[in-house]
């Protein structure tokens, strides 16, 4: 396969003023997912990160079926704490072999680049089958008084200096402010944006083993619930969760002879606002830096919004997961309030009759938050047609990772 | 996670320093005559240093965010933040609370208004003086023209 020039990518991916893409190497083809795994979801729950994790990863080596001893590669999250080391693989897994180990893993923007790093990887000849595994305790931490998501934020010291004195903190006040601005400029009413947890919840419910998946929530529900950042409720607002999800991937030519349904790496792209992490000051409050990343990613797999079947958005907030929709292409900016109405992001509405299945698993808002990885994981069950809520012949998915000043994007194809 | 303002600090210091006497400065760039924002010890621009230079105190609600009694454990009870541009950096966005916090009049982004400075407190700490923003409305505005002082 003659992989394009960095040049020709960089063409054709036009961005916006306000960020930058990074200017990432074809890889297109060059690697896939091969199996997956995924712990129990839940409120606090005492499990350690490691323990599920390791739980995560032997479920993800039993469906590629492959043995531990087949694994070379290990990913995991250089920004969460307690994830598992290499002698952590080694020593639950009874395994000697010698592990490529990157920390450019996990979740977030992370679970859609970690496709890039290991194809890189396989290229360079570095390892064959590479496990990405990302593990979280927040709940059972929040619940014990010893973290909570906003730390990273409450650390950084211009945010410190700058925003915690004001009372910008934590992460709902940030993107409530964004999503205020929004509703001015787009006339974005509370009720359209509703659809988001409400379609999310509907997902939820129908996907066993969310953690909301037995909450129904109707759209009165949601407009009788005070603001807890306003404009923002907290239904709008992602859960707390414990849990873990892992998959291998394996060079895309070993993968056709795997038992599972490949799907293969078409593209990757990671954008980041100017200025970052400062977001209070990025260009447009109404955007995502998903509008930096995902033309790189549709030039490098040569597709475009409209050949997606299914999506799966970093939904921190309901109002992100709507800007990362606009932000992807599959409408203009500011349409999105009216774009998501009847049905749209529903299983059931697939691409050809005009529906973009989004956040099948119910997503952060309402199956967990493990933090994008089990989005990934729910775009390859929707591929391999094994998704409790299905999108009818779903052929390339897309994942969109985000951090807030950063955002990624993974386009998977269905390799068989 | 607690962080009252600290005077000392290189490059957020001045700006506290400068709110203790009810001042609103940021740092800006004198070769390409604008604002930097947040502070830094280089224009991003052109490599000049920056100084601190103080502003009217004037400028437009970007947009607000009305914070629920107990979201935030620093700040328990209801307050509304905001993200405000001065007239003389549009490009930037100063976080400040809103001077009647929670907001008592409707807001609407892009609203003029200015800076004042009141006391804020955390749940655990010393007040200290901090930059909040007043709306013009329509029926002070007349008001505020008349009693200005010169």
């Amino acid at each position: 396969m003659t992989r394009r020039s960095l040049q020709s990518i960089a063409r054709a991916a036009v961005v916006p003023d306000g960020g930058t893409s990074v200017a990432l190497d074809d890889i297109a083809g060059v690697a896939a997912i091969t199996g997956i795994g995924e712990t129990a979801v839940s409120g606090p729950s005492g499990r350690e990160p490691r323990q599920m994790a390791l739980e995560a990863i032997a479920a993800a080596i039993a469906d590629a079926g492959l043995q531990p001893a087949d694994i070379d590669g290990l990913m995991v999250s250089g920004h969460i704490a307690d994830q598992v080391t290499a002698d952590d693989f080694r020593r639950h897994f009874g395994t000697r072999r010698p592990l490529w180990f990157s920390t450019d893993g996990g979740a977030m923007i992370w679970a859609g680049t970690c496709g890039h790093t290991a194809a890189t990887a396989m290229l360079a000849g570095k390892a064959t089958h590479i496990v990405n595994v990302f593990a979280v305790d927040w709940a059972s931490r929040r619940a014990a008084g010893t973290g909570t998501p906003g730390d990273w934020h409450a650390g950084e010291a211009l945010k410190a200096h700058l925003e915690v004195p004001m009372g910008w903190y934590p992460q709902p006040v940030y993107f409530a402010t964004f999503a205020r601005r929004y509703m001015h400029e787009y006339g974005l009413t509370e009720e359209q944006l509703a659809t988001i947890p409400l379609t999310f919840r509907r997902h939820a419910n129908g996907h066993p083993g969310a953690v909301m998946g037995g909450r129904k929530l109707t759209l009165e529900d949601y407009l009788n619930r005070p603001p807890l950042a306003g404009p923002l409720r907290r239904e709008d607002c992602c859960l707390i969760s414990d849990g873990a999800a892992a998959w291998v991937m394996s060079p895309t030519e070993r993968a056709r002879d795997m038992p599972q349904v490949p799907a293969i790496i078409d593209g990757v792209g990671h954008g980041r606002i100017a200025g970052a992490p400062y977001i209070s000051q990025q260009r447009d409050m109404t955007a995502t830096p998903q509008v930096f990343a995902a033309p790189w990613a549709y030039a490098m797999a040569n597709t475009s919004p409209s050949e997606i079947d299914v999506i799966a958005v970093y939904d921190c907030f309901s109002s992100t997961a709507l800007m990362q929709i606009e932000d992807l292409g599959f409408c203009r900016k500011g349409d999105g309030g009216s774009f998501i109405q009847d049905n749209r992001l529903h299983h059931t509405r697939p691409r050809q009759e005009g529906g973009i299945p989004c956040n099948t698993h119910g997503g952060l808002l309402s199956h967990s938050y493990l933090l994008g990885a089990s989005h990934v994981v729910e775009l390859v069950k929707q591929l391999r047609g094994s998704a409790a809520n299905p999108v009818t012949d779903a052929r390339r998915a897309v994942y969109a990772g985000f951090t807030a000043d950063e955002s990624s994007t993974l386009i998977l194809r269905r390799g068989r | 996670m607690m962080n009252t303002p600290q005077l000392d600090h290189p490059l957020t210091g001045p700006f506290w320093k400068a709110a203790a006497r009810q001042e609103l400065q940021v740092t800006w760039c004198g070769a390409c005559n604008h604002a930097v924002w947040y502070p830094r010890a280089n224009c991003p621009d052109c490599g000049d240093p920056l100084h601190w230079r103080a502003l009217s105190g004037e400028g437009l609600l970007a947009s607000w965010c009305e914070v629920a009694a107990g979201l935030n454990p620093n700040f328990p009870t209801a307050y509304t933040c905001a993200l405000v541009s001065p007239v003389e950096a549009p490009h930037i966005r100063i976080v400040m609370q809103l001077a009647n916090s929670p907001a008592k009049k409707a807001l609407r982004c892009d609203m003029p208004g200015r800076v004042r400075f009141i006391p804020l407190q955390q749940a655990a700490g010393e007040p200290y003086l901090a930059p909040a923003f007043e709306p013009y409305h329509d029926d002070d505005t007349a008001c505020d023209k008349q009693l200005a002082p010169g």
